[in-house]
C-alpha cells in the first residue's frame, strides 16, 4: 500500500539541541526506506528554508519540507523563549508571536494551512509543540493521528510539570489514535501519571543511525603519546534531568579513592555556572573538565577517548547519547531511571540517586580489563541490530493497522 | 540450578537391546543452594575480613525453598518409602547446602537424615563445594570430593560409590579418573550428540584412558578410597523424560500438558531398554513446579503405578550391580569434550561462554596456591565458597537479552552485577594473602587502577 504520513517535527539536523532531532531524523530516514511518503513540516526562524532541505537523505526524493516561520526551539519553557524573544524585533514578534502560548497557536494554524492541499494518509506528531498541530491537521484530513512522545514535561522537570504544557501533553495524548512511546519507562509514565490506557500505546525504541555503527578505534589512549590517566565522561544537557550534579557527587567518591581519575562534563545548559561552582566547592578542581557545547566531532574523540561513560539522568525516557557510547565501545553505566536500559544489556544500570553504586560500577569497569572489554565488544555490537530501518518497519505496521481499522 | 529446556515431546528413542520386560527406574535429585553475594563495595576491599556473603538473603531463600520443597517433599518421599518397600531414590547433596542446613535448618537435615534411615536411598558423591574445579585443578577436584564424602559417611553414615560432577559436567578423562579415585559409576548427560542413534536406557563405559603418571600420583594422594576400580559405569540422564518432569510439567502450552502419573509411566514403560534415568533438581517439587500444578499428587503416584505395573526402581547402585549380572556387553560412551546438562548447548557455555567468565574462573584459580600456602580454614572455605558453579552460571549473558531462565536464576540485576560482586570478592582475598605473606611484596597491587595501556 503507498503510504503518505504527513509529520509534524520540531527539531532536525542540523538545528538540533538534544536527542529528538536525531531521532526525528531517522525515523524519516527508515520510513522512506520502507517505502513510505512523507511530508515533513519543521518550526525554524531560518527564514532560508533551503538549508532544512540540505539536511534531509541524499535519497530524499520522496520528501517535501515545508517551513513554518516560528522561532520556536525544542525544550522551550515560558522563561527561555521570553528572553529568546526579547532580543528580537518588534516586527519580528509580530511574526512569531511574544509569548510561547501565542508561538504554538501560530504554528498550529499555519501548520494546517500550509499542508491544506496534502492527501496525507495518516498525521504523525513529535511531543506536545506539535500536538495542537497534529490534532488540527487530522481532523482537517480526516485521517488517524499518531503522537509519538519523545520526552514528556515530568521528565524535563523532575516531575514538577508546568500545567500548562502538561495540559496540552494530555489533550494530544487523548486526541490520538495512537500513542508511540520511545520505551517502555516512557510508557508506564504515560499509564501513570496521564492515565492513558496501556493498549493505546505501543513501543518504538530510537534506533541507532548510520553515523552510530561501531568505531574501529577501540584505544583509550591520548594522541600525545603519554600515558593518561583513565577518563569518565558524561555528556548531555546541564539540566536538572540529566543528573550532572550527581555525576559530579560519583566524582567526588572516585576522586577520594583514586585522585588520578578524570571527569569531562560535556555539554551546555542552565546549570553550567552551578556545576562549575559545586565542583570547585567539593574540591574536584584538578580532575574535572567542563567542555561547554560540543559538536558531533568532539563527541566521538570524547567517546574514544572515555574509559567509562556515565549517564546518571533522573528521568530519561530513552537516551541516546547511551547507545552512542555503546556504539563507540564505551562501557556504559545507566541510570535504572531510562529508557535505553531496555535495550542496552551489556551495561551496568543503577538508580540515579545511588552516587555510590555508581562510582563502584565505574571503578569495577576501571579495574577490571575483562569486564571492560566484554561491554565495549558486547555493546557495540548489540547497537548495530538496533537499526531505523527495523524501528521504522514497526511504525510503518501502526500506520497501516490504523489506516485499515 | 539447572536451566529449562525447549519443550520437546515426552517420546524416548527404543533401546538396542529389548529385554522384554520395561526398563527398571532410577530416580536422582540434586540438592544444592549456593552461598550468594553481598553487595559488596570497592571502599570494603581489605577490610571484609571474608564477610563476602548475603547471609540475610541465603537464609531467607533457604527458608523459602524449605517450606516449599524441601520439607514437604521430604515428608511424601519419606511416606512413599515406607508404603512401598521396593521404591528406591537417590540424592547428590552438595556440602554447601549441608553448610546452610547448619546454619539455616537442622530440621532440613534432620529430615534428609530420616530419609537415608530409610535404607532406601542411596547418596552420591559430589564436589563438596559444587564447584568448576574438574576444569582447573585436579587436586582440588579431588580434595573437594575427599570432603564430600566424608562429610556423607558422618552424616548419614553410608559411604557415596557413584560420582556425580557439578551440573553433570562431564567427558572421558573424568570417568578414568572417578575410576581411580574408587568409584564404581559415575553420572553424566545422555547427549544425542555422543548418543547418535542408540538409547540412553543402558550402561556405557568409557573408552580406555591413560591418565599420566603426574595425574595417577596426584590421585593417590588425595582419592577418598584406598583403591581404584577395574571399571566404571557411565550412567546417562534420558534428558526427555527427566525434562518431561522438570520443565514442562506445568507448561499449557506443551502438548503433553496436563501430564498425568499414569501417562508418564506409559512413556517410561514405552522407552525401552534396560534403565530410564530420571536426573532433576530436587527443587523441581514445589519450587520450580509450585504445588499447586499437582507436582505433588504426581510423585504421589509413581510408586504405587509402578508396583502395580511391575516397573522396579533401582538406585544407581543397584542399576549398575543389576546391568553387571547380566552380562551385556557394555557400549563405550566416547565424550572427547566437556558435556553438562545445561541449556541447550549441554556444553560448558553456561559457566565458561564469556570474558568475564572465563576470567573469574581463572582469577579464583590463580589463587590456590597462596590460599592452601595460608593454611587458614576459614580463608580455604571462603575461596571454596566463591568456586562454586552458580557464581559463574549468574555472569552468563548467553541469551541473556531474551530474559531466559538464567535471569530467572539469578539473584543478581545483571551478569555485570554478577562479576562487580564477585571481582570485589576476590580482590578483598587477594589483599588478604598479599598482606599477610612474608615473603617479597607481590608484585599486583589490586587496589591500583591499570594505566590505559596496561
Amino acid at each position: 500500500m503507498s503510504l503518505h504520513a504527513l509529520m509534524f517535527g520540531w527539531e532536525y539536523p542540523p538545528l538540533h539541541l538534544g536527542g529528538l532531532g536525531v531521532a526525528c531524523q531517522g525515523l524519516v530516514q527508515g520510513l522512506l526506506r520502507n517505502g513510505v511518503k512523507i511530508t515533513l513540516v519543521l518550526p525554524h526562524a531560518n527564514k532560508n528554508a533551503e538549508r532544512d532541505v540540505a539536511v534531509l537523505t541524499t535519497d530524499n526524493a520522496s520528501v517535501t519540507t515545508l517551513s513554518v516561520p516560528s522561532i520556536l526551539q525544542p525544550y522551550d519553557t515560558h522563561g527561555s523563549y521570553d528572553i529568546r524573544a526579547g532580543n528580537i524585533s518588534r516586527e519580528d514578534c509580530n511574526i512569531y508571536g511574544g509569548d510561547i502560548a501565542g508561538a504554538i497557536e501560530k504554528y498550529t494554524a499555519a501548520s494546517v494551512n500550509i499542508s491544506r492541499n496534502l492527501a496525507p494518509n495518516v498525521v504523525h506528531c513529535h511531543d506536545w509543540m506539535t500536538y495542537g498541530a497534529g490534532v488540527r491537521a487530522a481532523h482537517y484530513h480526516r485521517v488517524p493521528l499518531v503522537a509519538h512522545i519523545h520526552a514528556t514535561e515530568l521528565d524535563r522537570t523532575n516531575f514538577h510539570p508546568n500545567k500548562w504544557i502538561y495540559g496540552f501533553e494530555k489533550r494530544g495524548f487523548d486526541a490520538a489514535d495512537r500513542i508511540i512511546a520511545v520505551s517502555n519507562y516512557t510508557k508506564n509514565v504515560l499509564t501513570e501519571h496521564y492515565g492513558i490506557a496501556a493498549d493505546k500505546i505501543a513501543v518504538v525504541h530510537n534506533g541507532t543511525s548510520e553515523h552510530l555503527t561501531p568505531q574501529a578505534n577501540f584505544g583509550m589512549h591520548s594522541r600525545h603519546g603519554k600515558k593518561d590517566h583513565p577518563m569518565v565522561l558524561f555528556l548531555g544537557r546541564l539540566v536538572l534531568q540529566k543528573g550532572p550534579k550527581q555525576f559530579l557527587d560519583m566524582a567526588k567518591i572516585i576522586h577520594r579513592k583514586h585522585p588520578e581519575v578524570q571527569f569531562c562534563v560535556a555539554g551546555d545548559g542552565d546549570m553550567l555556572p552551578e556545576m562549575v561552582t559545586y565542583a570547585i566547592n567539593q574540591g574536584l578542581s584538578q580532575c574535572v573538565l567542563f567542555t561547554g557545547k560540543v559538536g558531533s566531532r568532539e563527541v566521538s574523540e570524547l567517546y574514544n577517548r572515555a574509559s567509562c561513560f556515565v549517564m546518571p539522568s533522573l528521568s530519561e525516557p530513552f537516551g541516546l547519547v547511551a547507545l552512542e557510547a555503546a556504539a563507540h565501545g564505551t562501557p556504559v553505566v545507566l541510570s535504572k531511571q531510562s529508557g535505553v536500559r531496555e535495550v542496552l544489556d551489556h551495561s551496568f544500570q543503577v538508580d540515579f540517586w545511588d552516587t555510590e553504586k555508581m562510582a563502584d560500577c565505574v571503578l569495577t569497569i576501571l579495574r577490571e580489563k575483562p569486564l571492560a572489554l566484554q561491554l565495549r565488544s558486547e555493546a557495540s555490537r548489540a547497537v548495530t541490530y538496533l537499526t531505523w530501518q527495523h524501528q521504522a518497519e514497526v511504525v510503518r505496521s501502526i500506520y497501516e493497522n490504523l489506516i485499515q481499522a | 540450578m539447572t536451566p529449562k529446556k525447549k519443550i520437546q515431546l515426552g517420546t524416548s528413542k527404543p533401546a538396542n537391546q529389548q529385554t522384554g520386560s520395561p526398563p527398571s527406574i532410577c530416580l536422582y535429585f540434586q540438592v544444592h543452594q549456593p552461598y550468594r553475594l553481598k553487595d559488596l563495595r570497592i571502599s570494603d576491599v581489605g577490610s571484609m575480613n571474608l564477610q563476602y556473603f548475603d547471609t540475610e538473603k541465603n537464609s531467607a531463600i533457604f527458608r523459602k525453598v524449605a517450606e516449599k520443597c524441601y520439607l514437604p517433599t521430604n515428608a511424601l518421599l519419606l511416606e512413599l518409602l515406607h508404603a512401598h518397600p521396593n521404591f528406591k531414590i537417590a540424592f547428590s547433596i552438595s556440602g554447601v547446602f549441608l553448610d546452610q542446613c547448619k546454619e539455616y535448618g537442622e530440621d532440613v537435615l534432620e529430615s534428609f537424615r530420616k530419609l537415608g534411615e530409610a535404607g532406601q536411598v542411596e547418596f552420591l558423591a559430589e564436589t563438596y563445594y559444587h564447584s568448576l574445579s574438574c576444569l582447573t585443578s585436579l587436586r582440588e577436584f579431588l580434595e573437594q570430593v575427599s570432603l564430600h564424602v566424608r562429610t556423607i559417611e558422618k552424616l548419614f553414615r553410608v559411604t557415596p560409590k557413584v560420582l556425580r560432577n557439578t551440573e553433570l559436567i562431564y567427558r572421558n578423562e573424568l570417568a578414568q579418573i572417578a575410576r581411580l579415585m574408587g568409584f564404581s559409576g559415575i553420572l553424566s548427560e545422555g547427549a544425542d550428540r555422543i548418543l547418535g542413534d542408540r538409547s540412553a536406557n543402558q550402561l556405557f563405559e568409557p573408552p580406555d584412558f591413560k591418565v599420566s603418571l603426574k595425574d595417577q600420583r596426584t590421585i593417590r594422594s588425595f582419592r577418598p578410597f584406598n583403591k581404584a576400580q577395574r571399571d566404571i559405569r557411565i550412567l546417562l540422564k534420558n534428558y526427555r523424560l527427566s525434562d518431561d518432569v522438570a520443565f514442562r510439567f506445568s507448561d499449557k502450552s506443551w502438548i503433553g500438558f496436563p501430564l498425568t502419573a499414569e501417562c508418564f509411566t506409559d512413556w517410561l514403560m514405552g522407552s525401552g531398554g534396560f534403565t530410564t534415568n530420571l536426573f532433576m533438581d530436587y527443587e523441581t517439587f514445589g519450587e520450580h513446579q509450585w504445588a499447586d500444578t499437582g507436582i505433588f499428587d504426581f510423585l504421589r503416584a509413581l510408586p504405587r503405578i509402578w508396583q502395580e505395573r511391575g516397573i522396579l526402581a533401582r538406585t544407581p547402585s543397584e542399576t549398575i550391580d543389576a546391568w553387571n549380572q547380566s552380562k551385556q556387553p557394555t557400549p563405550c560412551y566416547d565424550a572427547h569434550e566437556f558435556l553438562s546438562w545445561a541449556d541447550q548447548e549441554r556444553d560448558l557455555s553456561a559457566w565458561q561462554g564469556n570474558r568475564i567468565q572465563t576470567a573469574a574462573l581463572a582469577a579464583i584459580h590463580a589463587l590456590e596456591k597462596p590460599v592452601r600456602k595460608s593454611e587458614d580454614p576459614r580463608m580455604i572455605d571462603a575461596w571454596r565458597k566463591l568456586q562454586t558453579s552458580d557464581h559463574f552460571y549468574y555472569m552468563c549473558t548467553k541469551y541473556w537479552s531474551d530474559g531466559d531462565v538464567h535471569k530467572y536464576f539469578s539473584p543478581y540485576d545483571s551478569p555485570y552485577e554478577a562479576y562487580r560482586r564477585f571481582s570485589h570478592a576476590l580482590c578483598d582475598l587477594k589483599q588478604m594473602l598479599d598482606s599477610r605473606s612474608h615473603d617479597a611484596p607481590s608484585t599486583i597491587h589490586h587496589s591500583a587502577l591499570p594505566t590505559p595501556d596496561s
